[in-house]
């Protein structure tokens, strides 16, 4: 446990001591202060769906940004080395990677939590689906945040990393679109992978334990595959 | 003496290359032993198997009686390891990578403090201990490269290429470390440079495309008999004749000279009238016959040049 304590400590530092974490916290709080501004003026009506879209898109352009150098950077610096030639586990550096990451994305939606209790002094929103919203928002960032990792596992250039997962997030934004040309029971199936579709719901309010189940598998395959890549030397 | 490391028949392919092959061989505790060999002879790649950090193709490594296969972690907590060009995360100050080291290392945390101060003073880094990692010089990331290897006091120390791109005094420095370390733990050094290993180690391993040449380069220095020979007459058919005199094990052309100069390597009990005996009844005109005091660079080249006859002529 100490082990692990250790490792997660580390990566957390790197986290919030690098400048990158700063800028990508900077920019997605300008950009939601002026969605959230703009849409309670124009709509008048206590709701953050607007909100929670525009945190789905921002998370598919920042994760890439954060889970970049994971491991694309200590394979380029060769400090893989130094870890595995220690008594650590790729488990437990892929997990403490992953939960180093997570955190930031959980400061991302805490600091958005702001907009949330502005509402609530202003007016008197339904709170279910800001909650439903805000359960969607992490289970997507668990999951974009392990893909993210996994191909950070998988190059050793950090922009290729980033330009790699920005590439699977943006199929998988739009891969219901593709779906829907497909023939019974393909379509479904490729429906199926799309983001969208099933942080929709979250979004507007229900609670299908098929989304929560579908982002659940996402991080867990994601993770998997990056035990796997860091385990291919 | 037991032995620390046991490696047997070592085979670690990248692909269709093979970087390995069939490499055995044994470390006894408190022993200093170098791997010395080209460039690209698979040094690196034989610490990195030992240290965990590579799985073998085939065969078995063993460190303090551990299969490094079977229990990778146990065997990589028996294990100091600096990593050619000491990679180290440069973001962080010098006592704080320790402390991160000797955690990941399993030192429990109220021993941590006095493990990093007597590694640091072990290698002279107490005064740079609030440093970032990314503004020390070479030499000092070679100690701190060294330092985390020392925590957690692990009975073998293995370290790659420990004095590459450092100037004169750091190489001193560092030389004069390792040294230090003898008889206190297993201390295994790869490098291509046979002068640092012929300072720093007891024993020699000498490695060329993969396959270990001798686990002793020194026993071999010290027991076979080299003769320097000037023989008139055609290279090729002096050669011939010296080759197919039963006492001589190896002969070739002395390096660097055009005329007729000789390197002949006798079997240890021959004596060396019978080898002139045998050039003279043949007709040879021989003018010189001198013993050569052979040390590691004599044996570093004999031994890869006759590995390089045997390689060219194979079929």
């Amino acid at each position: 446990m100490r082990r692990f304590a250790a490792l997660l400590l580390r990566e957390e530092r790197a986290i919030f001591t690098s400048s990158i974490a700063y800028v990508v916290v900077a920019v997605f709080l300008v950009i939601m202060g002026y969605t959230f501004t703009l849409t309670l003026f124009l709509s008048h009506s206590p709701t953050l769906v607007h909100l929670f879209f525009q945190i789905y898109v921002l998370f598919l352009l920042t994760v890439p940004i954060i889970t970049m150098r994971l491991v694309a950077e200590e394979r380029r610096l060769r400090t893989l080395e130094l870890l595995f030639t220690a008594p650590v586990s790729e488990v437990s550096v892929i997990f403490a990677k992953y939960l180093a990451s997570l955190s930031l994305v959980l400061v991302m939606l805490a600091l958005s939590g702001a907009y949330a209790i502005t509402l609530g002094i202003l007016g008197q929103p339904d709170w279910g689906p800001i909650w439903s919203g805000y359960l969607g928002l992490f289970l997507l960032g668990a999951a974009l945040v392990a893909i993210g990792l996994m191909t950070s596992s998988l190059v050793s250039n950090q922009i290729i990393a980033a330009l790699l997962s920005l590439s699977l997030f943006l199929l998988l934004w739009i891969i219901d679109h593709f779906g829907w040309l497909l023939p019974d029971p393909f379509d479904a199936l490729v429906v199926n992978l799309s983001l969208l579709v099933h942080f929709t719901p979250f979004a507007t309010g229900s609670i299908f334990l098929s989304d929560a189940g579908f982002f659940i598998s996402v991080a867990l395959l994601g993770l998997f595959l990056s035990v796997r890549a860091l385990g291919r030397r | 003496m037991a032995d620390c490391v046991i490696v047997d028949g070592l085979v670690k392919r990248y692909g269709w290359r093979v970087a390995v092959r069939g490499v055995s061989f044994a470390i006894g505790e408190g022993e200093v032993v170098g791997l010395l060999g080209p460039n690209g002879s698979g040094k690196t790649t034989i610490l990195r198997v030992l240290g965990g950090y590579l799985p073998a193709t085939t065969g078995t490594v063993q460190i303090a009686g551990i299969d490094v296969a079977a229990d990778s972690l146990a065997a990589r907590s028996r294990i100091g390891y600096v990593a050619e060009d000491a990679p180290l995360y440069d973001g962080m100050r010098v006592g704080e990578f320790l402390h991160f080291m000797a955690a990941i290392k399993g030192v429990p945390g109220y021993k941590a403090h006095n493990a990093v101060a007597m590694a640091a003073k072990q290698v002279d880094l107490s005064a740079v201990l609030a440093l970032p990692i990314g503004r020390l010089s070479r030499g000092y990331r070679q100690r701190v490269a060294i330092a985390q290897a020392l925590l957690g006091d692990p009975p073998l120390l293995m370290l790659d290429e420990p004095t590459n791109a450092l100037d004169a005094y750091q190489v001193i420095a560092v030389r004069k470390l390792i040294r230090s370390l003898a008889g206190q733990r297993t201390v295994l050094v790869a490098s291509h440079v046979l002068g640092e290993i012929e300072r720093i180690a007891s024993r020699v391993m000498i490695l060329l495309d993969g396959c270990l040449l001798t686990t002793d380069a020194m026993r071999e220095a010290g027991h076979a008999r080299q003769l320097r020979l000037r023989i008139a007459g055609p290279a090729s058919e002096v050669l011939r004749a010296l080759r197919q005199i039963p006492s001589v094990v190896a002969a070739a052309s002395e390096p660097g000279e055009i005329g007729d100069g000789y390197l002949v390597e006798l079997a240890p009990t021959q004596p060396v009238s019978e080898l002139a005996r045998a050039l003279i009844g043949q007709g040879f005109a021989l003018s010189e016959l001198t013993d050569v005091k052979r040390d590691l660079e004599g044996v570093f080249l004999n031994l890869t040049r006759r590995a390089g006859i045997v390689e060219a002529e194979a079929p």
